[in-house]
């Protein structure tokens, strides 16, 4: 009977006296574990069946399965302890049963206690932890004034790593009779405790808004932490991409600056999931050189890899059967094996959905435990302890999760992964994955697409996914938007002084315009009367000017690390009384709260009665009815600046910063496409809205509006689609329009793939560049091309993030993989997969996309089948 | 493409617009304006290379508050008043009251700290530019104000506050344990110097203050109470929020003149502050019967009992019952009283005072349940009048409580019917009951 293989293994976890340190966070030496072949053999069975029991058949895009890897059981590898580890450690963890490392833990440990930093990629699961943990451990058992400060991404994170902190400091305590301190300090820490977790903490873990507003501002307070700060951990490194990481950076130079005060300077020990440039990341997060480990020596399991495509229901529209329906499926072939699973879905709202599905299946009897749990954010932390502990000891089952559970909450290793959707990265959709996966033993992933493009394109280009390197993180830590709060941040902490450094633009240029402003002061002698002296001393000097802060405000209290600006939109429900349900960015405020709209909340629908735009606040009322609104917005993109340009393929941009615009005109005579990146203006507006049913997505009706306009600076890359080409084009005008259209809405999707970014991160934009003004279409697109229209993919956030220039780059890759979306599509004219669907974009959109890019020389980089482009060049 | 300044400019300015209060920015070059020192009336003092102002003044027996002389005002000649640990924070009173009259050669001054600074957020961006002292020397009041002229003298001037501050047996403040002297501590550590105020003894005036002088709809300000208890009345008073931004603009401008309204704000304050230092410590000097209102004798009512001073106590406690006009003040007297005399074990005196309670005609719900549970318990163990226990239970039962207090309450009835049914309760005729249905 199958249970009876489920119990026998929690036996076995309990015979062998496994913690949970012991089980993920280091090599340990136990009796090899029984093979459970029951286990093995169930979850080759349900392998088999899925695949039809062929686990190395080569990739079929168009099949069900789309694709099938099998990545081979791997030994482990172990090294000695490094010299210098404390002896009272390296006796704790052998009392545990760990008496060696695996190789990545001994070059880690080495790197970080000769101080030098180090960024540690490896898998899931291969004890991470320990690779910072013994470090701080040993030099606290070595010195015991030192102190560390440990970064997570949430508050959740910090939570599951006190309590395994503690397991060992406490053993440490009563070894070395010391009393080691390690302490969470965030938003949730009471204020009575504060002062008691400052005096006394050796470690103390916490997030980067609570060192952003709580202790960097009060850092006298915590004199004793940054006077003796040895190491600061950064977990979970590639999660601060984007508008985090750049924050992050900031409140790290912040620290950095405060640290010198202090006079400490300490060791970065930085752990990440797998993505392609962990090492450059940790350099540009930390702006310091870093040690890269990123071979594992854990061992791993024989393990399976499956991408599921629900077929095609119907052809014309290109609808595909429901994912959810199909991911329960999937997991019910599992579940009935007795396989512990574990189901990521993408929302709240489909976690609660597939919850309810897999319980009405495997409910269990009424009265017992729950087998099959649900877990999102928004749970009582008690409930979640109570999940994670469940899962660890086998009483559940399946759990269907968001992303919460992605990062290293210890929640033991399963068998089987279920992603319901693509999670929209690489890094992320590995990271995934290996909640699945033991030791020794069997364990599956499997991939089900949904029909979104990126998923799409996902399942049905296999290759992308295992054999190219995951994402770059990118951040943009000199942002004026976000480099000014910072500064500001940085003064009221510390005075600047004159001629000091801060990032890469010119700090005292900065201060000078925050002067103006009222912000700061400056005193002391002029700037050309000082003496050349580095900032790197603590304290201004005597002989040196300084900034002072003067303004009454707590600066830090402004900047929201998760955002570029705070300003926000708040969604009040009028429906009784006034309650404030939800708030939304100020950008994204327009297209979803604008009069009339559908807002959504948990499935709850509301109706957008009155948009205060100048209050910030849109008030809504329930409703029940049975659409939901798609705003039209018109984004005119003009061209401020022009930072590089080159030609459509195979050329490696030029910097034409000095270069006179003749000659760039004179070298671009024969080509056919151009990209460029650069600075642009972006003003965009919300023209009217259209009405779309649920389930059968008709266009059930439509609205004009008249909102103000949103501008911004920002950055752009764009592709210039030259005269020679759309002359080229054998087309109609409107054919022509909604072949480039079409081509932008692919573009966009594959931009977003190589950015390794979210939606919402980039806007696209079709037009001249020049800023002249133009008749639009239903869909808020031109009604008309101008003679070298071009697609602009511009970062959506003041200022830019930092996507432009890579994106410029990748040019070359954008257009190919784009190229392979659209014609891989099983659609005919068009779908939200490719091009967009038919009624936005017309009938021809995907022909004419497609002839772009063939004319464009797309087609010669991978899986063209036209013909090489006949052009004539006028 | 723009220059640095001017894209700078357009993501700066639109985060400032408004936000700038406060008198209008305009540099004047230096030597154009008055030398602070003659402006606000103090001496530059030289130290580490950098330079503050100190302003003195001294204050005659004769100075006068509204209604109150300074010399009403003076301490005993040990420098101290006996009972001034009785104001000090709830946990510090013993360790207070051990360090002010422990050992015999302190030199027993008291010190009065009141800080100006450039904001109320506290952390390290937020200064204290001035920082006033006052103390008593002989039958004269003193006061030094040590001003931050420029930002570099901070290090130069805490040191000679420390230096002032040495030898003080106890600083008193108003709201200064969570206010001012931790920024006083940001400030020292800041500059890598031990703060003079981390073991000393301290009394925040502001909760003593509350104790003692509240009224039901005022604010417990010191400009409230000067109204209040001096009947002073400030003219010109500079209002508190004005004060960073004219910080601000001497630091800008080198114009000290809109600061002498600020140094004149903060010497009233602490020569307020000291002001009822004094009254209170007198009060409790004097005993309860001095007290001049009901709020007062129950005020120190709570002072005495915190002090573990229970006759005194008691003797508020009844004064402020007597006192008190109103039903819903004369009830927390009333309580207070039996909750003392319960803890004394005085359980006949607490049941009258509790039973007192509930024949106000109007009371807090919150008092009469608990009153009404008191007497339930004082009857079922205490009395062995279980009628009339059941009778309190019963009536506790009628009044708005939690389902918590609910169910205790059943269980309580569902025990003294069990009681009654085995040993038949005495029913004696209890005057004790109070008339139902009054």
């Amino acid at each position: 009977m199958g249970s009876a293989a489920w119990f026998v293994k929690g036996i076995n976890y309990r015979l062998v006296g496994l913690s949970l340190f012991v089980r993920y966070h280091a090599a340990v030496m136990l009796p090899a574990r029984r093979t459970d072949s029951a286990h093995d053999h169930a979850l080759q069975s349900v392998v088999d069946r899925l695949t039809g029991g062929l686990p190395d058949r080569a990739d079929t895009p168009d099949g069900w399965v789309t694709a099938v890897r099998r990545m081979a059981p791997r030994a482990a590898e172990y090294a000695p302890f490094p010299e210098g580890v404390d002896s009272r450690l390296r006796q704790a963890l052998c009392a545990r049963g760990i008496e060696q490392l695996y190789i990545h833990q001994a070059a880690a440990v080495e790197h970080a206690l000769a101080g030098r930093n180090v960024v540690i990629t490896t898998p899931t699961a291969s004890g991470k932890t320990l690779c910072y943990n013994a470090p701080v451990l040993s030099a606290i058992l070595t010195d015991p004034s030192a102190r560390a400060l440990y970064l997570f991404p949430t508050k959740a994170l910090a939570q599951d790593q006190l309590a395994e902190l503690h397991d060992i400091s406490d053993r440490l305590s009563r070894l070395a009779e010391l009393e080691i301190g390690v302490f969470t300090y965030d938003g949730d820490t009471p204020q009575d405790a504060r002062r008691a977790i400052r005096g006394r903490a050796h470690v103390v873990l916490s997030n980067p808004d609570m060192i952003h507003s709580g202790i960097l501002p009060h850092h006298p307070r915590w004199a004793k932490l940054f006077e003796n700060l040895r190491y600061v951990v950064i977990d979970e490194l590639h999660a601060y991409r984007g508008v985090f990481g750049s924050h992050l950076t900031n409140v790290l130079r912040r620290m950095r600056r405060i640290c010198q005060h202090y006079g400490s300077n300490p060791t970065f020990i930085c752990s990440s999931a797998t993505i392609a440039n962990p090492k450059e990341l940790a350099e540009a997060l930390v702006e310091q050189p870093f040690e890269l480990v990123s071979e594992s020596g854990a061992p791993r399991g024989e393990k399976f890899f499956l991408f599921v495509n629900p077929p095609v229901v119907n052809h014309q529209l290109g609808i595909r059967r429901s994912y959810l329906a199909e991911t329960r499926r999937i997991a019910s072939e599992f579940l009935k094996r007795q396989l512990q699973l574990i189901v990521f879905a993408q929302s709240r709202l489909t976690t609660e959905i597939l919850t309810t599905y897999l319980k009405d299946d495997f409910g269990g009897q009424p009265g017992t435990p729950d087998q099959i749990r649900g877990y999102r954010g928004g749970y009582l932390p008690q409930r979640r302890r109570e999940i994670e502990k469940g899962l660890r000891e086998g009483s559940v089952r399946a759990v269907v999760s968001t992303n919460a559970l992605e990062l290293g909450i210890d929640i033991g290793a399963l068998d089987v992964c279920v992603m319901a959707g693509y999670p929209g990265t690489i890094a992320a959709t590995w990271q995934r994955a290996g909640r699945a996966g033991r030791r020794s033993g069997r364990s599956a992933a499997v991939l089900v697409a949904s029909s979104a493009p990126l998923d799409q394109f996902v399942v049905r280009n296999p290759s992308y996914f295992f054999d190219a390197p995951p994402e770059h993180a990118l951040i943009n830590p000199d942002n004026l938007h976000i480099l000014v709060e910072h500064v500001k941040c940085a003064a009221f902490e510390l005075p600047f002084t004159t001629s000091e450094d801060y990032g890469k633009h010119n700090v005292q240029e900065v201060l000078g315009v925050l002067e103006e402003s009222g912000l700061v002061h400056r005193t002391g002698p002029a700037p050309d009367s000082t003496e050349a002296t580095s900032g790197t001393e603590a304290g201004p000097h005597d002989h040196e000017g300084t900034w002072q802060w003067t303004n009454e405000s707590y600066p830090a209290d402004a900047v929201s690390l998760r955002s570029i600006s705070s300003d926000n939109f708040v969604i009040v429900d009028t429906t009784k009384g006034a309650d404030v349900i939800g708030e939304t960015s100020f950008n994204s405020g327009p297209p979803t709260l604008h009069e009339k709209a559908i807002y959504i909340i948990e499935g709850t629908l509301y109706q957008v009665e009155k948009l205060d735009f100048v209050g910030r606040k849109a008030y809504v009322r329930q409703i029940d009815c049975d659409y939901y609104t798609d705003a039209i917005t018109y984004t005119k993109v003009t061209v401020l600046d022009t930072f590089a340009k080159g030609s459509g393929i195979g050329d490696q941009g030029s910097g034409i910063g000095n270069q006179s615009s003749d000659s760039v005109e004179a070298g671009l005579q024969t080509r056919l496409a151009d990209r460029s990146h650069g600075e642009v203006h972006v003003s965009s507006r919300v023209v009217g809205f259209k009405k779309i049913k649920f389930y059968t997505n008709e266009n059930v009706g439509s609205g004009e509006l008249d909102l103000p306009e949103q501008q911004m600076h920002t950055t752009a890359y764009w592709l210039t689609v030259l005269k020679p080409v759309m002359a080229a084009l054998p087309y109609a005008p409107d054919d022509r329009r909604d072949g480039v259209v079409g081509l932008s809405f692919a573009m966009r999707q594959v931009a977003q793939l190589l950015l390794m970014c979210d939606r919402q991160d980039i806007g696209i934009s079709i037009g001249s560049g020049e800023g002249d003004d133009t008749d639009l279409t239903r869909s808020g697109q031109p009604a008309k091309l101008s003679d070298e229209p071009r697609i602009f993919i511009y970062d959506n956030y003041p200022g830019g993030i930092g996507f432009s220039e890579p994106l410029f780059g990748m040019h070359e890759d954008l257009l190919t993989r784009t190229r392979a979306l659209i014609a891989g599509c099983e659609c005919q004219h068009g779908c939200p997969t490719c091009v967009g669907p038919v009624g936005n974009t017309g009938p021809l959109a995907k022909t004419v996309a497609l002839r772009i890019l063939d004319l464009i020389g797309a087609m010669q980089c991978r899986g063209g089948s036209l013909d090489p482009p006949q052009i004539e060049v006028a | 493409m723009s220059s640095l300044a001017d894209r700078l400019r357009g993501v700066i300015r639109p985060l400032v617009e408004g936000g700038s209060k406060g008198p209008p920015l305009h540099r004047s070059d230096h030597g154009d304006h008055h030398d602070a020192a003659e402006v606000l009336g103090g001496e530059w003092r030289e130290a580490r290379g950098q330079r503050f102002l100190v302003v003195d003044r001294k204050y005659a027996p004769g100075y006068r508050h509204g209604r109150v002389a300074l010399a009403d005002c003076l301490p005993p000649d040990t420098g101290i008043w006996p009972r001034l640990h009785l104001l000090g924070c709830g946990a510090d009173l013993l360790g207070c009251r051990a360090a002010l009259y422990g050992p015999p050669n302190q030199s027993g001054k008291l010190l009065f700290l009141d800080l100006e600074t450039t904001g109320l957020a506290g952390g390290a961006g937020t200064y204290a530019f001035l920082v006033g002292c006052g103390w008593f020397d002989g039958a004269t009041f003193r006061l030094r104000q040590f001003f931050l002229s420029n930002f570099g003298a901070e290090r130069a001037l805490l040191e000679s506050v420390a230096e002032l501050a040495a030898g003080t047996a106890c600083v008193v403040t108003y709201n200064g344990k969570s206010f001012d002297l931790p920024l006083m501590e940001t400030r020292f550590v800041l500059q890598r110097l031990s703060t003079p105020f981390a073991e000393m003894p301290h009394v925040d005036m502001l909760h003593p203050a509350r104790r003692l002088w509240r009224e039901d709809d005022v604010e417990c300000r010191l400009t409230n109470l000067e109204r209040t208890l001096c009947g002073h009345e400030r003219e010109g008073d500079v209002p508190g929020f004005e004060i960073p931004s004219r910080y601000f603009h001497y630091v800008r401008s080198g114009d000290a003149r809109s600061l002498e309204g600020v140094l004149e704000h903060n010497r009233l304050d602490i020569i307020s502050l000291a002001m009822f230092t004094a009254r209170a410590s007198q009060l409790l000097d004097d005993g309860p019967a001095e007290a001049l209102t009901a709020r007062e004798a129950l005020g120190m009512g709570r002072l005495y009992e915190r002090a573990g001073m229970t006759a005194e106590a008691l003797e508020a406690f009844a004064r402020a019952v007597q006192a008190f006009t109103d039903d819903i003040s004369r009830a927390e007297a009333l309580r207070a009283h039996a909750t003392l005399c319960r803890r004394l074990r005085r359980y006949e005196t607490a049941a009258s005072s509790w039973r007192r309670i509930l024949e106000l005609r109007t009371c807090p719900v919150a008092i009469a349940r608990e009153a009404t549970e008191a007497l339930a318990v004082h009857h079922e163990h205490r009395e062995r009048d279980l009628t009339a226990a059941k009778t309190f239970a019963l009536r506790s039962l009628q009044l708005q409580a939690t389902v918590a207090r609910h169910q205790a309450v059943q269980y309580r009835l569902a025990r003294l019917d069990r009681k009654m049914g085995s040993e038949p309760a005495i029913d004696r005729p209890s005057q004790s009951l109070f008339p139902l249905g009054y």
